[in-house]
């Protein structure tokens, strides 16, 4: 961020239109970004771990051949579902809370640019960010799989890649929120794990309990859990690669019959509420606070 | 596989009557190469020429599309000499074989009537030793419907039923008492069943069956023989009840997902040896119910794979006396499954020295026998909770799921009771018999798309390397 500072070409010469100070702003997260540690250490980890479930997926076939994108895509998801939230949140986490704390945010706020364009540019930097880092790992998984040998097809893997992108803004967005609260980063990024946790497990645990002791009916089991982004977005991968539920038991069967076609508007109106509306709350946070 | 036995008479039988085949003594004028569809016929063509024919006859019908229905009375063979349409126009039975012995070749025939009640079928057959032969059998309630014609030989038909919603279609092929048939390389499409009732000593084999209700089904049907069939997208693969004797082998059971979505059933059978199949992403691979129904035999599964399937096995607490070694286990989401709850201690999963192969095996190998050094035992708590309550099943493949698992692993206290024990887990696959023909692995599209991934991750990284937005002055670090 400090290089924004010195930087003659924050302005860039013409008329001062909202796109283009949106658009810099985002160029110049993006390389931040590219150049912290966190993205190198948060892309590593998930390339890493992702080639390790391709191999262990390709390799528990015996060299038949045969397992069906089912496994490789299970393990995957499992793996996104773990590792791109936590990166998009403590990203959205840090953002505008460090500026803060260095001071920058009131540096930034005396530019000629409004608060919610501030906000929309490092929203789209991060987020462009984190693109490279899903796509990246997840084509290196591809290409891993494609010489193993498995029979599957890409697109799979284009939608994979889509909805963990789709998540990882959502993410991002509850991310920057929580930034926007905080008076310092460290309370934010330490937030931003908590949100990871409960999101991640404790959700996920509480709803099981709750079937298991309630008797919760499926109806009501299925429509809870679209309000954990992270469900949706399994549940999501799974209907667009395999055209069906059925593998999520009598819930998803529920889902598929119920809804049919439908499924797909509900998963995307329920990410996409996820995206817009922290983002819209930090946008007024932002616009009410102090920048100190 | 003792195979031939029955077919032998059968098909020395086709060689004497195939002999007058040569010098067609009775033949329609020959319009030349036309198309099928540009000759018109008169009405009951085929009808007049087959009574002009003596018992014995070989009858030739020249190209054309014939609109009628036939009932054939002498033992004739019936041989199409060209694309021959036999069209029913949407009403009742096409062609009824009332004589022992026809035979009928090379025909297209389609477009029955769709009275359930009546049955309607392309092809009838109430009389022994016929032989239905390369046919193409389109848009039919019933197939081919054998009505006790034992001895019969079906063989490479293609049989498509009609666009009906399930419950208002017919079989595609039926066997009703007829002992000693032989099925053959037919392809069955779009209908109800294939399926036998009552028939003894039937030989099923190299057949396809795609998009039906149950792509074979035995019904009181003893002594039969199942092989190198394929049956995918159907409800079931092959559903058997109630039959005794049955050997199932090098079939292809594959993506079965109907409401029941077996790739093999098996409803009180007895005394069946499942030998060298594949079941790969069925609802459940196989499913046993009550089989085998008397305690004497035990019901036999080797040398199959079963892969990818949501269940890999489903057992009901009524299954007892399965025996089951040398199969591979790859990854199903749930390998063994009780349904309701309860242990396999009636069943057993290994043989001598020869466990199954579980991908999930977690031992390890040091004498390298082959074996592993510590049994197989499938206790995770995840699977015992989703058999109490089907409903969790939501929450597989999540990190949630893991964490439970974990739990299970790691806390005595709620470690579930072992569903069952391999003693001797075999530490690689057997080789996996019946691999699909068909579907070469899609390694250049993957590998593209994987491509594609790490350019747009890579651009994104070269987007903020640009040297547009490079500070020129350079920044402040």
């Amino acid at each position: 961020m400090t290089t924004l500072a010195a930087s003659p070409n924050l302005v860039l010469p013409g008329p001062p239109s909202a796109l283009r100070n949106t658009m810099t702003l985002a160029r110049r997260e993006l390389r931040d970004a590219v150049r912290s540690r966190w993205f190198f250490l948060y892309t590593l980890a998930f390339t890493v771990l992702g080639l390790a479930v391709s191999f262990v997926s390709a390799a528990g076939t015996g060299g038949s051949g045969l397992s069906g994108f089912g496994r490789t895509t299970a393990g995957l998801v499992n793996l996104v579902l773990l590792v791109v939230p936590l990166m998009a949140l403590s990203a959205g986490a840090a953002s505008i809370a460090s500026d803060r704390e260095r001071g920058m945010l009131s540096y930034l706020f005396a530019q000629p640019i409004n608060r919610s364009e501030l906000l929309l540019g490092k929203f789209l930097g991060l987020a462009a960010a984190l693109l490279a880092s899903i796509s990246l790992g997840l084509g290196a998984c591809a290409l891993i799989l494609a010489w193993k040998g498995l029979r599957t097809n890409p697109q799979s893997m284009f939608w994979l890649c889509g909805l963990a992108f789709l998540l990882a803004l959502g993410m991002l967005s509850v991310g920057m929120l929580i930034s926007t609260l905080a008076r310092r980063a460290s309370v934010a990024v330490g937030t931003a794990i908590f949100v990871w946790l409960m999101l991640v497990f404790v959700s996920d645990l509480a709803l099981m309990a709750g079937a298991v002791a309630l008797r919760l009916r499926i109806e009501t089991l299925f429509a809870v859990s679209l309000v954990n982004p992270l469900q949706v977005f399994k549940m999501w991968s799974l209907h667009a690669v395999d055209a069906n539920l059925d593998v999520l038991g009598p819930a998803g069967l529920y889902a598929v019959e119920e809804y049919g076609s439908l499924l797909h508007a509900i998963f995307a109106g329920c990410m996409v509420v996820w995206v817009l509306v922290p983002l819209t709350l930090a946008s007024v946070v932002l616009s009410r606070r102090s920048p100190l | 596989m003792n195979t031939s036995s029955p077919v032998l008479p059968l098909t020395v039988l086709l060689a004497c009557s195939a002999a007058p085949a040569l010098q067609p003594d009775h033949e329609a004028p020959a319009p030349g190469p036309r198309a099928a569809e540009d000759v018109p016929r008169q009405l009951g063509e085929i009808g007049r020429l087959l009574e002009a024919a003596p018992p014995g006859a070989t009858v030739l019908v020249q190209p054309g599309v014939y609109r009628e229905h036939l009932r054939i009375t002498r033992p004739v063979t019936l041989v199409a000499n060209g694309a021959v349409v036999i069209d029913g126009g949407g009403s009742g039975d096409i062609i009824e074989i009332a004589a022992p012995g026809v035979t009928l070749r090379g025909f297209t025939i389609r477009n029955t009537g769709i009275d359930l009640d009546k049955e309607n079928a392309a092809i009838r057959v109430l009389a022994p030793r016929a032989v239905i032969r390369d046919n193409i059998v389109d848009d039919v309630l019933f197939g081919i419907d054998l009505r006790e014609a034992p001895d019969s030989l079906v063989a490479n038909n293609r049989i498509g039923g009609k666009d009906l919603d399930i419950a208002r279609r017919g079989d595609g092929l039926r066997l009703w008492r007829s002992d000693r048939t032989t099925v053959e390389d037919n392809v069955i499409h779009d209908g109800r069943d294939a399926i036998l009732w009552y028939s003894k000593g039937v030989i099923v084999r190299r057949n396809t069956g795609h998009d039906c209700r149950y792509g074979l089904h035995l019904m009181f049907s003893d002594d039969v023989t199942i092989s190198d069939n394929e049956f995918t997208r159907n409800s079931v693969g092959i559903y058997l009840m109630y039959s005794t004797g049955v050997e199932i082998n090098g079939n292809r059971l594959i993506q079965n997902r109907g409401p029941s979505g077996y790739g093999l059933g098996l409803k009180e059978t007895d005394r069946f040896v499942v030998r060298g199949n594949l079941m790969v992403g069925n609802r459940s691979g196989i499913y046993i119910d009550g089989s085998p129904f008397s305690p004497d035999v035990p019901g036999e599964f080797t040398a199959n794979t079963i892969a990818g399937n949501d269940i890999g096995v489903t057992f009901l607490p009524s299954a007892r006396g399965n025996l089951l070694h040398a199969n591979n286990f790859i990854d199903n989401f749930n390998q063994v499954a009780v349904a309701g709850r309860g242990n396999l201690d009636a069943n057993q999963f290994w043989k001598g020295d020869s466990g199954n192969f579980w991908s999930d095996y977690t031992g390890y190998d040091q004498n390298r026998d082959g074996v592993g050094d510590f049994v197989h035992e499938s206790a995770t708590l995840f699977e015992d909770l989703m058999d109490r309550e089907p409903s969790l099943r939501l929450f597989l493949f999540s990190p949630a799921q893991q964490a439970v698992e974990f739990v299970g692993r790691a806390v005595p206290a709620v470690r579930p009771e072992p569903k069952f024990t391999d003693e001797v887990p075999l530490m690689r696959p057997v080789p996996v018999a019946a691999l699909p023909t068909g579907g070469s692995p899609a390694r250049i599209p993957l590998a593209a798309g994987g491509a594609l991934l790490v350019t747009l991750g890579g651009s994104l990284l070269g987007l903020a390397r640009d040297p547009a937005v490079r500070p020129a002055h350079g920044g402040v670090r």
